[in-house]
């Protein structure tokens, strides 16, 4: 190179450099640019421009600061950013609805965000500051937010008690409890029933095996094209407890022959008294006299019938025994009578109470079922099944256990089955990776995956021994909330600790009362202590409340009472000895703390405080708008006609003092009664008395709670 | 030759930049409630379904625990106690008769009854039996079901001064 063209550089080269630099600076200014855009940034600047639009504008941003706002709750295991954008979380004037998102409030929940963060209910991913990685799955973290529609499931994760607040995961829960979900899988807190299916033991004396082919293919129920559920051809919402298990043909043959072969003992017929057979065997009118009978007993609080009313036919009735529709059609005629005489000798974990019968009465509504209560093409579909031969029973037997059918049914010699299905205990915190989706055209998250596992077990895996359900829509959102709400075993010792057990509510009913106890199932409907049935009033405080003597003529005679209702207390015929007994019990034992026990002394009780009670309640407080004397007033509380035989007064005053002391959820509203008022309101109330001659029309002495437990529990049975 | 490698810059930088797209979930696009904590049909269209947010539906529950019985037309039970009352009850969804009262207002009649507020005794106070935040919470319903639809006339006012 010539010396004069040393440090001379070409034209090229130095266009080289030229352009070289500017890309050089316009790659350096990538950096700062790009983190200028950050979403979270961005949002932060809007916010600013948002809370200036805003009348409030200093107070929304009194505690602003431009860098990541983080909730950091080593305990719990929380490192949430989420507050970075959502900057109106905590603002109470951003809860409008046109208040853009993400700046909007959180509506007010009994968790404040400071102590618990966001991802412990919501999920997501805590620590992102980039919006699709907050709230979807990536490659790196698999669990995406919860949709609102399921967020319920968080409060479970902790709270394994029932929460008011959360009523879909309480239905969730009841329905895993109503479809034996656990009967076949490890649910955490849903309860496992002592007999999920009937005891098949015997089921050769009770059905015919033609009967069993078809109630394995069909149990009862068929799916329209547009999704309506219909039992025996009448529309329901309610599933049958036996699902649909999909059988082969040769299935059904060898299990309808094994189930029909089941005879431990010979069945032995009910021998009516001669005398009642010759007197009603021939009588025209035996059938309708029976169904007067099967009525007035009220069959239909537990069971359901299809009923045809204005050319609509419907089933109506309870929920807590099988359907009956076409009961006639199903069972051996001996072995009804035997049934209904004493069901616990057939099945001894049977909830039907044991009916004091007359051999007339039962002889009547034995005829009636097994005439009227029929469809002569029930097993019109069946074909014609011959005397069961031994290999098919082996056969049906082996099938028997493959199926998982011993999960639910006893069976003499073959074992129970425990934990069938898979362990449900951690299903709600699984990531995407880990479930199987098969062929499934479906969204591979945990939501979907549970959904349509739900709705047809067989789409996802075609060879899954899970039965067909037929859940609604709304049931099937809220099984999958109750499902999700099983994240397993907590992830920190400081989510241990916060966990809110399940209370397990015990009662052990012992002595003569016992026995009447156990004989009509009072606790099927009735609730002793936190153990029982809903439908039904508690009577844990019973004895506070009722008189004894009004006790011991309700049990004798519970027709007069909620005459507006369908579910009614059936008519048990019980001997004065029982009815005695258990009023002797409830008076003793099933006392509340919070009323005096020795009594208060009728005396005290002045016509002129009656006077005075009978103006607060007629003018001052107007009392009538809930609740009736005479034939005027509301029917939201308990009718008053009867209240003077009916409560003891030291009830009535603490009730008016504070209802919500003896029946925390009773909707009759706290008021501020000085003292003077509630002895006046209680002297006039005692004075209100009927003569047990009365007309029954009217005279309902159902209590607050029974309104509203049969206003809450049995709403679809009052549908007339 | 320059054409040609633009083209390929350009593609190159395409490519780069398409695994930034994300396909949006096809779930959340069919179920427009997904983000709802519960559901009511509106009062006056009951195949529109609205979205209720926490508050909102905790005064759904609330509202159909203790007021349903004279506010509304049918109850759980079935017949509604309303024809039982005289003056009638508003329906909850009245926003004719709703719309107009401030919130203050019904905090008042709910909390201390209708006698306190110069209207009906035979609205009893509630105030003894469910807390502030709950008789918020039906308040919250009540503007959420409203018909014809409740529009807060003012915003809330600054709680600081702007100085």
């Amino acid at each position: 190179m010539p010396a004069e063209e040393m440090g001379k550089v070409s034209t090229k080269l130095r266009l080289a450099f030229a352009i070289s630099s500017v890309i050089f600076v316009a790659a350096l200014a990538i950096s700062p640019i790009k983190d200028l855009r950050l979403e979270w940034k961005q949002n932060k600047r809007a916010f600013v421009r948002f809370a200036q639009t805003r009348p409030d504008t200093k107070h929304l941003l009194a505690d602003f600061h431009p860098g990541i706002d983080q909730i950091w709750l080593p305990e719990l295991g929380v490192v949430d950013r989420c507050t970075t954008c959502h900057q109106g979380t905590t603002q109470t004037s951003l809860a409008d609805p046109d208040v853009p998102q993400p700046f909007r409030s959180h509506s007010p929940i009994p968790h404040r965000v400071r102590d618990w963060g966001c991802t412990v209910c919501h999920r997501g991913q805590g620590v992102a500051t980039e919006v699709a990685e907050a709230h979807e799955t990536t490659l790196a973290w698999e669990q995406p937010m919860l949709p609102i529609k399921y967020i319920q499931a968080s409060c479970g994760s902790c709270h394994r008690n029932n929460l008011a607040n959360a009523p879909k995961l309480n239905h969730g829960r009841e329905l895993l409890v109503e479809f034996n979900c656990a009967s076949c899988h490890k649910l955490p807190g849903i309860e496992r029933a002592v007999m999920p299916g009937p005891d098949l033991t015997n089921i050769g004396n009770k059905v015919s095996r033609e009967w069993i082919y078809k109630w394995l293919k069909e149990p009862r129920m068929v799916v329209d094209s547009d999704g309506s559920l219909k039992v025996d051809g009448y529309e329901t919402e309610e599933s049958p407890r036996m699902p649909q298990f999909r059988l082969s043909e040769k299935e059904l043959l060898a299990l309808s022959a094994f189930l029909a072969s089941r005879r431990s003992q010979p069945l032995e017929p009910y021998k009516f008294d001669p005398r009642v057979l010759a007197a009603w065997e021939k009588r025209p009118d035996v059938l309708e006299q029976g169904e007067v009978r099967f009525r007035q007993m009220f069959c239909s609080t537990c069971h359901s019938l299809a009923v045809t009313r204005a050319g609509e036919t419907k089933l109506i009735g309870g929920e807590i025994g099988p359907e009956l529709t076409k009961v006639g059609s199903k069972v051996n005629s001996g072995w009804l009578a035997a049934w209904l005489r004493n069901p616990q000798a057939y099945l001894a974990q049977s909830q039907m109470p044991r009916y004091e019968w007359t051999d007339e009465d039962l002889y009547k509504v034995t005829r009636y079922i097994l005439a009227k209560l029929t469809d002569s093409d029930l097993l019109s579909s069946v074909p014609k099944l011959d005397a069961t031969a031994p290999q098919e029973i082996q056969a049906g037997r082996r099938m028997f256990i493959e199926k998982g059918c011993a999960s639910c049914h006893a069976v003499e010699g073959v074992a129970p089955q425990k934990d069938f299905g898979p362990d449900l205990t951690a299903l709600g915190g699984k990531n995407t990776s880990e479930l199987e989706f098969g062929q499934a055209k479906i969204p591979h998250t945990l939501v979907a995956y549970i959904q349509a596992k739900l709705a047809d077990p067989g789409a996802v895996n075609p060879a899954a021994r899970m039965p067909q359900y037929h859940m609604a829509p709304a049931d099937l959102d809220a099984v999958t909330t109750a499902l999700l709400s099983m994240t397993g075993p907590p992830a920190t010792s400081g989510r241990q600790k916060r966990i809110v057990p399940r209370k397990e509510p015990e009662f052990h009913a012992t002595g003569a009362f016992g026995r009447v106890y156990e004989r009509y199932k009072c606790y099927a409907c009735h609730q002793f202590n936190g153990f029982g049935g809903t439908l039904a009033p508690d009577l844990s405080y019973e004895g506070s409340r009722a008189q004894k003597q009004w006790m011991v003529d309700f049990l004798k005679n519970p027709q007069t009472l909620r005459p507006t209702l369908i579910f009614r207390m059936p008519q048990f015929n019980m001997t004065d000895q029982e009815a005695a007994n258990l009023a002797d019990y409830l008076s003793l034992a099933m006392q509340s703390p919070a009323v005096d026990s020795q009594g208060a002394d009728a005396r005290q009780y002045t016509p002129q405080m009656a006077a005075l009670g009978k103006q607060l309640y007629e003018v001052k407080y107007q009392c009538q708008s809930c609740h009736t004397i005479g034939s005027a007033g509301g029917y939201v509380g308990p009718n008053l006609n009867n209240a003077g035989n009916w409560l003891k007064p030291e009830w009535i005053e603490a009730w008016l003092r504070n209802p919500q002391a003896l029946v925390p959820d009773t909707i009759e509203p706290r008021r501020n009664f000085t003292s003077e008022e509630i002895k006046a309101l209680t002297a006039y109330l005692i004075t209100l008395r009927q003569s047990a001659k009365a007309p029954p029309a009217r005279a309902s002495n159902h209590t607050t709670t029974e309104t509203i437990g049969a206003g809450r529990g049995a709403g679809r049975g009052t549908r007339q | 030759m320059t054409a040609r490698m633009w083209t390929a810059a350009v593609l190159t930088c395409f490519l780069l930049a398409l695994p930034g797209c994300r396909p949006k979930s096809a779930q959340e696009a069919k179920d427009p409630l997904r983000n709802a904590f519960d559901t009511v049909p509106d009062a006056s269209d009951p195949a529109k379904i609205v979205p209720l947010t926490y508050q909102q539906a905790q005064g759904k529950r609330i509202f159909e625990t203790y007021c349903v019985w004279c506010h509304a037309d049918s109850t759980p039970a079935g017949p509604s106690n309303r024809s039982n009352v005289t003056p009638t009850p508003a329906l909850i969804s009245d926003g004719a008769a709703l719309n107009g009262l401030s919130d203050e207002y019904m905090q008042n009649i709910i909390t201390l009854g209708g006698s306190a507020v110069g209207k009906s005794a035979m609205m009893p106070p509630y105030g003894r039996t469910l807390t502030e935040d709950e008789i918020r919470a039906v308040i919250a319903y009540a503007r959420a079901v409203a018909h014809p639809r409740y529009q807060p006339n003012a915003r809330p006012g600054p709680k600081y001064s702007v100085k």
